[in-house]
């Protein structure tokens, strides 16, 4: 690890000035913001991040570390650990599968450090990526190439790939914000914005090494989720090679609006499948208005793979990712869901 | 206010364990390394430095939080507990400690502080946690040792009383050296070097095989203020070693071919802070990539790896008797299947790890290790010194399996130190614990099995090839067993088994918990379970007509007058599976979703220590004039027990009781030789020597009183007070040392195995049947597993709950060979990747004591280590073929394989 200078800003401004000033005086920085360091430091001790300057958030939980509900949003401030998103009674009420998702993603002791805005930002678990033996990986050196396509990829993705990169994005809370339309407060040196969360994330494309839409020396502060009538059927289905804490090899966030047996409103993202959160828009278009069978569920199932780019060791996950799909909406139309 | 400075010196301040401290520290150095080496708290182990493993767990401002993933200055005005500090002030922590030796839920010892510092936060928001809550609240911190369920009686039962009092052979009493490991107090291997030890790191190769040459190492060193750095040119001795007589070929450090993933070819020495910011991807090797063989089929017709071994074929391995193919053709039903499982990794949760110094004219090596004098006298043979000019003086050793009996850190260590007059520690990173040491044996199965109409066994022939990677290390050893176990513990007129080990270019596989049987078994007996499809006939009845007894001929004609206990095992699970079986039933009967539940059957047998070669155990034991009565044990406790069980053993010799027994550990100084902890001989072998050892003594003390075998023996300060009858008698006791003394050793009675390999392997067999419950959701392709049913032989149970420990961790072990773990080299050399099971994938485990006596063992006991993990994995996968039709061929059924056999079965 390489040195590198390090400030610990008492408030968001003054974090944000302090990465105003770090990438003013060297626009080529590597500055990094450091907040529960859980993906962070690991990424730091592998040498994969070697930042020049490290910018510690960590006396920010007082500022955006809320979680709350406004009457007609939950509002999870970005600082606020998954523990305690996951374990609010607001939280696990209104919206299970938000619940859910932060709960299966990862053991307690990393659920008590890792906070929601960095939880989301994770970094892929592409071993190719992560272990810098591997000299090709266009996320870590742009234009190396990428190791995966040819190498052992069984975890990798088959939706929203492309021949630059086909690494996992990794987490299981982004998708739940993704299929709930959350909307991600940012705040920034120029002042601050508010962009969908499905506009958070970027395919890689032939820029793997872009893998969001922040612009340098921002910071997320906020996650808005509107409540709909689909936020109490809500579920987060995660398959994994172990049935404990694991990453997902497929996992889906599904929200249903039902009258009847009638689908009026479905949300669905995927997970473990793509190189991004994954909103299964094609999904829901064919399940609205229907009634929600067997034969309804495997038909947007398939409209959610239709695209699916599989590679050597990774075709499973199609029929896989599909299954989990169809499990989740058949679970939720049986769900009994309190008034 | 913003600080702002470059990382080294920031001052933490921060509470630990109650008390102020504040310390300079890099701001981003882990909290683990800050709290270990700043603060002094080694009672924080360092497993993964990944987030993965959770031994690192510590509270910060009550939660628990792994430390190996915060960084130092996250603590800033923070309160910090760890273990140490919670047991010694906390009541729940102070609880724990009780229960936990209470339910022995400390083996190794490596996870407990994750364990016990994650279970206080979890008893402080709910007194009687249910099981799903300890399963949550300790779902992060992985434990290979104990499977789990011991752990979760301790936590639960952490306010409860009830204990076994200490006792000699058959009390289920708390381990003797169980308090350290629940306080916080023991050391590893990375937890025993003296302030100012440099550090060692080593440079390895990151191709699978390449050619390498070495820029200005010096200049380098220089330029990086480090002490010194070590290639093959500064090996004194012989850049050899191995573990098998023959067998010696790998390098310390390779000469200008790395020929795995891993292999070192250089080490580096310096101050740990210096080596913490250097990264080593910069040393100056040139690699030039070579073609490599990574699959046995590919290693055959590959470039050879060692000149002498044509065709890559390190050995082969034979057992046959009668006329297998005859028998096959004459047979009414014969099955056959390929089967084949991967790379399996020890996965124990302490990296290799210790620290040398030089004393004199000698090297002391200070390690975590199972077998103390063969690392003597091979470190001996590297540094070109006399094995009595090496020392080696065990720690504790936080999970072994097999693989710390090869040399990991040793030679390195001890070159230099030896060079440089300072001690030097290292501890392996997990990456390159994972990547460089010895594997379970990947290995590819093809077996024909044939049954008479009768349900008997006509015959079997199978052929099994190992990967045995790119050095022998202990692949003789898997060559060999595997024939004379494959035929499972039934009776075979006519049997045929061979086996070949090849190399590749992969890291080397050694011995792991059962020497490649657990892989035979795999194939052997998911292919009793289709035989008895193809028959319509009970798959535990099909077991039951085949058992071997005593006075039947094993394949290797081997016949016992004892011990042959399989059908007892059996017979222990029958009530079970006839429940389990309508319990099934039932639940397919009613079920409409995609769920259907399956129950599995499967033996195993493994002969206890060497095969057909001795393997002899030595102990001493001596009584002071001050009536201190001292036992040198120098079997190595990896937390299976062998510290309590062989003073049990030696104490019920003796006549005295247990807790009068001070025990001097493993150090090849102090200790005579034990041999190696592994093959599941200590129980048996070095049982065996203690209790010599404790009955010569006896001998010594009554012949001394002249009094008859019956009397009861007392030893006190000055004197022996002997009852016999009535009477009373008084042995005075004076000198310095030991007033008496006693060394004995014991070896098992073996034969050679001849050219067909028949003769008499192995004194002592056990035996073992368990039953797998599980649910298959046969859409997902995952599995549930409900319960595990495990009746093992074990002759004589010295310590029953010691037998329940072993057991439910070799059934852990053998769920993941079944459901998760496959090492691949370069992709899964960290715990992420690497899947073992956590506390949650771990069912309640059923453990049948079955004691049928031996006429070799210490008191009737067996060895129990390998043989409980031997028919996890095929109990498992003839459960999903039971509950979805699925035959898993290739392992681990993983939710994608299992799915993939479903549809294969459905078409």
């Amino acid at each position: 690890m390489r040195p590198f200078h390090y400030s610990r800003p008492s408030s968001l401004a003054e974090a944000l000035i302090d990465m105003r000033d770090a990438l003013a005086a060297e626009p080529n920085s590597s500055a990094a913001f450091l907040a529960g360091g859980t993906t962070q430091l690991d990424l730091m001790k592998l040498e994969v991040s070697r930042p020049d300057r490290l910018v510690d958030l960590n006396a920010l939980r007082g500022e955006a570390g809320h979680i709350r509900w406004d009457g007609t949003s939950l509002r999870l401030g970005a600082f606020a650990r998954m523990a305690e998103a996951a374990d609010h009674p607001d939280v696990r009420a209104r919206a299970p599968m938000i619940a859910q998702s932060l709960s299966l993603a990862a053991s307690a002791q990393l659920r008590n450090m890792a906070t929601l805005g960095g939880n989301v930002l994770q970094r892929t678990r592409c071993a190719y990526f992560r272990d810098t033996s591997w000299s090709a990986c266009n996320k870590r050196v742009p234009g190396s190439g990428c190791a995966a396509l040819d190498g052992v990829n069984r975890a990798h993705a088959v939706l929203g790939t492309s021949d630059h990169c086909i690494a996992t994005y990794p987490g299981d809370f982004a998708q739940a914000l993704l299929a709930l339309d959350a909307s991600v407060v940012i705040a920034g040196p120029g002042g601050g914005r508010t962009i969908p969360f499905a506009r958070l994330h970027r395919a890689p494309g032939t820029t793997p090494h872009l893998e969001t839409s922040l612009r340098p020396g921002e910071i997320i502060a906020e996650f808005i989720v509107p409540a709909g009538g689909w936020f109490r059927r809500s579920l987060y289905l995660k398959v994994r090679d172990r049935q404990s804490y694991e990453f997902a090899v497929a996992s889906a966030a599904v929200a249903l609006d039902l009258e009847g047996d009638t689908v009026r409103e479905a949300r669905v993202a995927l997970g473990g499948v793509a190189t991004v959160p994954w909103r299964a828009r094609e999904a829901e278009a064919l399940l609205r208005g229907r009634k929600l069978t067997e034969e309804a569920a495997r038909a947007a199932a398939q409209a959610a793979f239709t695209e699916a780019a599989p590679h050597a060791h990774n075709a499973f996950k199609v029929e896989l990712g599909q299954e989990t799909l169809v499990r989740a909406l058949l679970q939720l139309a049986t769900m009994e869901t309190p008034r | 206010m913003s600080l702002d400075q470059v990382t080294d010196g920031l001052a933490i301040s921060f509470d630990l364990n109650g008390e102020r401290l504040s310390l300079s520290a890099p701001p981003a150095e882990r909290l683990s390394e800050f709290l270990r080496e700043r603060a002094g708290a080694r009672d924080v182990k360092v497993g993964c430095n990944a987030g993965d493993c959770g031994a690192c767990t510590v509270l910060v401002d009550g939660l628990p939080v792994c430390s190996c993933t915060t960084a130092a200055a996250q603590v800033e005005g923070r309160r910090v507990e760890t273990q140490s500090g919670l047991a010694k002030a906390d009541p729940d922590g102070q609880a724990l400690v009780a229960a936990f030796q209470r339910h022995q839920a400390a083996q190794c010892g490596i996870c407990t502080p994750g364990m016990m510092v994650s279970a206080v936060a979890l008893l402080r928001e709910v007194a009687e946690p249910s099981e799903a809550q300890v399963q949550d609240a300790l779902g992060g911190v992985l434990c290979r040792c104990t499977g789990y369920r011991k752990i979760i009686d301790a936590v639960r039962d952490a306010k409860g009383s009830a204990s076994v009092a200490p006792g000699g052979v058959g009390t289920a009493m708390a381990r003797v050296d169980g308090l350290p490991k629940v306080t916080g107090t023991e050391a590893f291997g990375d937890d025993v070097a003296p302030a100012g030890a440099l550090t060692l790191r080593v440079i390895r190769s990151p191709h699978h095989r390449a050619a390498f040459t070495f820029g200005d190492i010096e200049a380098w060193r220089a330029a990086n203020g480090l002490d010194l750095v070590l290639t093959a040119a500064d090996v004194p001795g012989v850049n050899r070693f191995g573990v098998i007589p023959g067998f010696e070929d790998q390098p310390v450090m390779a000469e200008g071919e790395a020929k795995f993933r891993g292999e070192a070819v250089a080490a580096v020495v310096g101050a740990g802070e210096r080596l913490a910011m250097l990264d080593l991807a910069d040393f100056p090797v040139r690699w030039t990539p070579l073609p490599h063989a990574l699959t046995p089929e590919e290693g055959l017709t590959a470039a050879l790896l060692h000149e002498e071994r044509a065709g890559n074929i390190m050995c082969r391995g034979l057992v046959q008797r009668g006329d297998a193919e005859a028998a096959l053709a004459g047979a009414a039903h014969v099955v056959e299947g390929d089967f084949s499982t991967g790379f399996i990794e020890h996965g124990y949760i302490e990296p290799e790890a210790g620290f040398a110094e030089r004393v004199g004219d000698r090297i002391e090596v200070h390690c975590c290790t199972q077998a103390p004098y063969m690392n003597r006298d091979a470190v001996a043979k590297v540094m070109g010194l006399a094995p009595e000019g090496v020392r080696i003086v065990p720690t504790a050793v936080g999970g072994g399996f097999g693989s710390k009996l090869d040399l990991t850190t040793q030679p390195f260590l001890a070159l230099a130190a030896w060079k440089l007059g300072r001690p030097v520690r290292m501890a392996f990173t997990r990456t390159e614990s994972i990547s460089s040491s010895t594997k379970r044996h990947p290995s590819q199965v093809t077996m024909r099995l044939g049954v008479n109409a009768d349900g008997t066994l006509a015959g079997a022939d199978f052929f099994g090839t190992f990967n045995t990677g790119a050095y022998a290390s202990w692949g003789p050893t898997v060559a060999n067993r595997v024939p004379i176990h494959a035929s499972g513990p039934y009776r075979f007129a006519d049997y045929r088994a061979r086996s070949v080990a090849v190399h590749t270019n992969c890291t080397p596989s050694g011995a792991f918990r059962g020497f490649g049987v657990p892989q035979s078994a795999v194939a052997q007996e998911q292919l009793l379970d289709m035989a008895a499809e193809a028959l319509g006939l009970d798959k535990l009845e099909i077991r039951r007509r085949n058992a071997l007894t005593n006075g039947d001929e094993t394949v290797t004609g081997q016949v016992f007058d004892t011990g042959m206990g399989i059908l007892d095992c059996l017979d222990a699970l029958k009530p079970h599976w006839d429940r389990a079986k309508a319990e099934a039933a039932a639940f397919n009967a009613a079920a409409i979703g995609t769920k259907r539940r399956g129950i599995g059957v499967a033996s195993g047998w493994y002969g206890c220590g060497n095969t057909s070669m001795s393997n002899p155990s030595t102990i001493r034991a001596g009584i002071t004039a001050d009536g201190r009565i001292v036992l040198h044990q120098g079997a190595v406790d990896i937390g299976q027990g062998s510290n309590t069980v062989i003073s049990q053993i030696f104490a019920t010799a003796l006549g005295v009781p247990v807790e009068r027994i001070e025990r001097v550990s493993p150090d090849t100084d102090l200790t005579p030789d034990a041999g190696k902890t592994s093959a599941s001989r200590q129980t048996f072998i070095t049982g065996n020597a203690a209790r010599l050892c404790g009955e010569a003594l006896r001998a010594q003390v009554l012949r001394l009183g002249n009094v008859s075998e019956a009397a009861v023996i007392e030893i006190t300060p000055g004197a022996i007070r002997l009852t016999d009858g009535g009477a009373e008698r008084v042995v005075p006791l004076s000198g310095e040392g030991y007033a008496l003394e006693a060394t004995e050793s014991y070896d098992p009675p073996t034969k050679p195995l001849d050219e067909n390999g028949q003769g008499d392997p192995y004194a002592v067999f056990g035996t073992t049947a368990q039953m797998a419950e599980l649910e298959v959701d046969t859409a997902l392709g995952t599995v549930k597993l409900l319960k595990i049913t495990a009746a093992h032989d074990v002759g004589k149970a010295i310590n029953p709950l010691l037998v329940e420990g072993q057991v439910e961790g070799g059934v852990a072990q053998g769920i993941g060979l079944a459901l998760m773990e496959e090492f691949l080299p370069g992709r899964t050399e960290n715990l992420h990747d690497y899947l073992i099971p956590t506390i949650g994938d771990v069912p309640p485990v059923d453990t049948l004591i079955v004691e049928t006596g031996d006429m070799h063992g210490p008191y009737g006991a067996k060895g129990l280590g390998e043989h409980c993990l031997i028919p996890t994995a095929p109990a498992i996968l003839n459960a999903i073929a039971d509950a979805c039709g699925a035959r898993v061929h290739h392992l681990p059924a993983t939710p994608a394989t299992v799915r993939a056999a479903i549809l294969a079965a459905a078409t």
